[in-house]
């Protein structure tokens, strides 16, 4: 059983040839380089693939032993990250023979995303004041940035950033969130 | 950091509010490597950015249905004609009336005021009867002092349902003692031409 092993276990393992630490790492990481992968890809397709790409590289790299501090696991998989998402955005075709190689292995189960009452939202969003209602509706809108917000109700952008924050936290308040 | 980090522990939980700041790209570059640092080894705070992002999405599905009752600026409307939204807009004369409806297909309201806020600090925007008795108020509506209108969006899911009617909307001025200017008073002339319930 791997599952409560430290994350550098987890890496002498599967330099040994563990295959059930090899499949800890996998579930272990996936939804946090998924993650990783909506953040800046903004595509659920493109950051499952991002997934899998990620762990057919570190699993090369943990397997011929390449990461000298195993305790890094976690930075080592974040640059593999960024490294990746760089190289998406240069070609959108590459690995693709791996990917089918290899694909079917690495796509493990991920937690789903959270669902929301969406009249609730709409009866939350209505109680906010006037100023953090339009912020809200402008930043969402078309992922306004503050300095467009701030242009467009000429405020300062810290302005916008501090009538977003008291928002979001009494959005997620209004919708039962816990903190 | 710690790798032993699981769904029920977490020394030092990322606020929401940061968090939403990540998915929005609006934190520094330091900050969002400490952020993403944190996030490779927290399932806890992944958890809680998935509440954010679900969140954000329900509020862009929201902020795009028009069913909102907001004020807005130029600037999106303009990014909604350009993502294709029908946006069906009203700006009566200062002092005026003007004769609206919506149809089936409008995606966006909008009444355009046409006002002077150069002298005003706080601004209401008060929703009157025919009678101008008071029914809503938007208190302390943000505004452009060198802005030449007050752009307000109505809901549309409202307004498609709302049978004839007339409207009065009123700006009004706020001082520090709460006493009470008008800026502007316009009047909409609402004809329902979607079929609905009897009136």
């Amino acid at each position: 059983m791997c599952i409560g092993l430290r994350d550098a276990d987890l890496v002498s393992r599967i330099a040994e040839g563990d295959r059930e630490a090899e499949a800890e790492m996998c579930r272990r990481m996936a939804p946090r380089i998924r993650l990783y992968g909506l953040r800046h890809l903004r595509s659920a397709p493109t950051a499952d693939d991002l997934v899998q790409q990620v762990l057919l590289k570190v699993l090369e790299a943990l397997r011929n032993a390449r990461l000298r501090e195993p305790d890094k696991l976690a930075q080592f998989v974040l640059g593999t990250c960024r490294m990746t998402v760089l190289d998406l955005r240069r070609s959108s075709q590459r690995q693709e023979e791996l990917l089918a190689m290899y694909g079917g292995e690495l796509a493990p189960v991920q937690p789903p995303m959270p669902g929301l009452d969406d009249r609730q939202l709409a009866r939350c969003v209505q109680a906010l004041k006037e100023r953090e209602r339009s912020v809200v509706v402008m930043t969402f809108y078309d992922d306004h940035t503050a300095a467009e917000t701030a242009r467009a109700l000429e405020t300062s952008e810290a302005n916008v950033r501090v009538i977003r924050h008291r928002a979001v936290r009494q959005l997620r308040a209004c919708m039962g969130a816990a903190k | 950091m710690t790798d032993l980090r699981d769904r029920n522990e977490c020394s030092s939980p990322i606020e929401a509010a940061v968090l939403m700041d990540y998915w929005l790209a609006a934190l520094s570059p330091s900050d969002e490597d400490a952020v993403e640092q944190h996030l490779m080894t927290c399932d806890r705070c992944g958890d809680r950015l998935r509440d954010v992002i679900a969140l954000a999405d329900g509020l862009r599905t929201l902020a795009r249905s028009g069913s909102l009752q907001v004020v807005v600026g130029d600037q999106f409307l303009n990014r909604a004609t350009r993502t294709g939204l029908r946006v069906r807009e009203y700006a009566p004369p200062r002092g005026g009336s003007i004769q609206c409806t919506v149809a089936a297909d409008d995606d966006l309201l909008v009444a355009r005021l046409a006002v002077d806020l150069t002298t005003a600090s706080r601004v209401d925007l008060s929703w009157c009867d025919q009678e101008g008795a008071e029914r809503q108020r938007m208190a302390d509506i943000p505004v452009r002092a060198d802005g030449p209108d007050v752009i307000c969006q109505q809901s549309i899911t409202w307004a498609k349902a709302s049978p004839t009617s007339t409207m009065i909307a009123r700006l009004l001025a706020v001082d520090e003692k709460g006493d009470e200017r008008v800026l502007g008073e316009y009047t909409f002339h609402h004809t329902r031409t979607i079929p609905g319930p009897p009136e």
